[in-house]
């Protein structure tokens, strides 16, 4: 069966902080989800917030000096909070389930993409 | 019974020079710098209490780590969590351990490496390194930069949150970093000297900026003695400092190097910028720092503006051309080539300059002046006067514009 990753992109960052009153709700919005898609999860993480991105570049090809940014590659309204890795047997299927993962439905976006076979 | 002897002379100093090491150790310790930087403000408390009568500790780093460290131990023991507890145990295992020298220096590295980490970012370097290493608040910061206090306040609280977050302050670079890494600590307390030489507000210069500027340019030799560009680093914060005094008349207005009155500048802290220079250059390992030091320190033992050594300065430009080039080299190029050659060199050379800058507006007016096209000389002057935001160098300009336009032909 192919691998989809979902790529998840957050419009309220902040409902991930603990200390907000909406936590709660927002973890049991994904726990809820996860008990939907079940085994059909195969991978995934959480992100830590932009605020804790560093972006690398190498100049001058292999081995050159390393240049480090401060914050994500792309500054977007969303942000992108994780990603999952789904078994589906095709699109159709890896888009119905990416539509119920709550950051697609509560003002987000999920980006669906086939994995390579590696 | 003890009595309360006068206020010891010297303790701000000591308690200025101990604090980085003694924050840097209490950040290891604690794996907090909030918690750090408050163990270690009890312990200066404690300290300015104490001193006056029990006098100044033989080690008054060692007596400020031990306190500190105490302090952060009862607000940890306060908090229950089990790191936490754990967190206890690693304090009170570590009796001796960190006022062992080595172990300052290792502390005390780290912590510089981390606020100058090129993963924070840039405009986050100066003001967590006047927090961290010299100890201001945020307030003081605020001020000494030209800066708004909540954007500041913002910038080092944002820093720091990368920092608990990502791990990055818990090691020492390796030796195969550490010229890349080097050089954004170097740059930083640079980019601290320059802000207090030719500061952005109603004063030309910030004297205590450039004063942190020269103490931790001080601690980077100590730490890192073999390094050449923190030499170069050091003679350049002294032989700077050392001429800041008669760069502005009684009335904070600019004077032109040619009306400086040279008895006012530090002897014995040009003697010992001259001297490093030597040291560092010695090594072989030229680098920028080395080079402005050089220039700086010709300057700084000249007589008068007829007697610097032009020809030197513009033989070092040219290498600093080459190894650093930045607009201000070319125009500080320019103006040494002028010196030497004659006002037209200067104004050919400038043509490599970016032209609508105000220090490039500035001497090509002053160059034009004085190959005697006047005219076009108070045109480029008028320019940079609606250029610059400094009013420093608005009084100076406006007064410059008004003498030449009043002036006999």
């Amino acid at each position: 069966m192919p691998t989809y990753a979902a790529l998840i992109y957050e419009a309220k960052p902040a409902l991930r902080d603990p200390r907000t009153p909406d936590f709660a709700s927002y973890m049991q919005r994904y726990s809820e989800f996860s008990q939907i898609a079940g085994s059909a999860i195969v991978g995934g993480a959480a992100l830590m917030n932009e605020d804790t991105a560093t972006t690398v570049e190498v100049r001058n090809g292999k081995g050159g000096a390393v240049v480090l940014h401060d914050g994500p590659y792309v500054e977007a309204k969303e942000m992108l909070g994780g990603f999952f890795l789904i078994d589906a047997p095709d699109l159709h299927a890896a888009i119905e389930l990416a539509a119920q993962i709550p950051s697609a439905w509560d003002g987000g976006r999920v980006e669906v993409r086939p994995t390579l076979a590696m | 019974v003890s009595e309360a002897l006068p206020f010891p002379a010297g303790v701000d100093e000591i308690l200025r020079r101990e604090w980085p090491k003694v924050v840097a150790t209490l950040v290891r310790l604690t794996g907090s710098v909030d918690r750090a930087e408050d163990a270690c403000a009890d312990a200066v408390v404690e300290a300015v209490t104490r001193w006056p009568t029990i006098g100044i500790p033989e080690r008054p780093g060692a007596w400020l780590t031990t306190v500190a460290r105490r302090k952060a131990l009862d607000v940890i023991r306060r908090e229950s969590g089990r790191a936490e507890r754990e967190r206890a145990a690693l304090l009170e295992a570590e009796v001796d351990a960190a006022i062992e020298h080595h172990t300052v220096r290792d502390d005390t590295l780290r912590l510089i490496f981390t606020c100058c980490h090129p993963a924070l970012a840039a405009d986050a370097h100066v003001p967590l390194a006047l927090r961290l290493l010299c100890g201001l608040t945020t307030v003081e910061i605020a001020a000494a930069l030209m800066a708004d206090e909540a954007t500041v306040g913002k910038r080092i609280t944002r820093a720091k949150a990368k920092i608990a977050a990502t791990g990055l302050g818990a090691r020492i670079p390796p030796d195969r970093e550490l010229p890349d890494r080097l050089s954004s600590v170097l740059d930083t307390v640079s980019i601290m000297l320059a802000t207090g030489h030719h500061a952005p507000g109603p004063s030309l210069q910030r004297v205590e900026l450039a004063h942190e500027a020269l103490r931790l340019a001080e601690l980077l030799v100590e730490l890192m003695p073999d390094e050449p560009e923190c030499v170069g680093l050091l003679a350049l914060a002294l032989s700077t400092v050392a001429r800041m005094p008669g760069r502005v008349d009684g009335y904070g207005a600019l004077v032109v190097l040619d009306d400086v009155d040279r008895s006012q500048w530090d002897r014995s802290m040009i003697d010992r910028a001259v001297e490093l220079t030597h040291i560092a250059l010695r090594r072989g390992r030229p680098g920028r720092y080395q080079l402005q030091a050089a220039i700086s320190c010709l300057h700084a033992v000249a007589p008068d503006v007829a007697g610097t050594d032009w020809a030197q300065i513009v033989t070092l430009y040219d290498a600093l051309l080459a190894l650093a080039p930045s607009p201000a080299v070319v125009v500080n190029r320019a103006v040494a080539i002028a010196r030497r050659d004659g006002p037209h060199a200067g104004l050919a050379a400038l043509s490599d300059a970016p032209q609508q800058w105000v220090r490039t507006l500035l001497v090509r007016g002053e160059l034009l002046v004085r190959s005697g096209v006047v005219a076009d000389g108070v045109a480029a002057l008028r320019s940079a006067l609606a250029a610059t935001s400094s009013p420093i160098e608005q009084a100076h300009l406006m007064r410059r514009i008004t003498q030449l336009s009043t002036a006999p032909p």
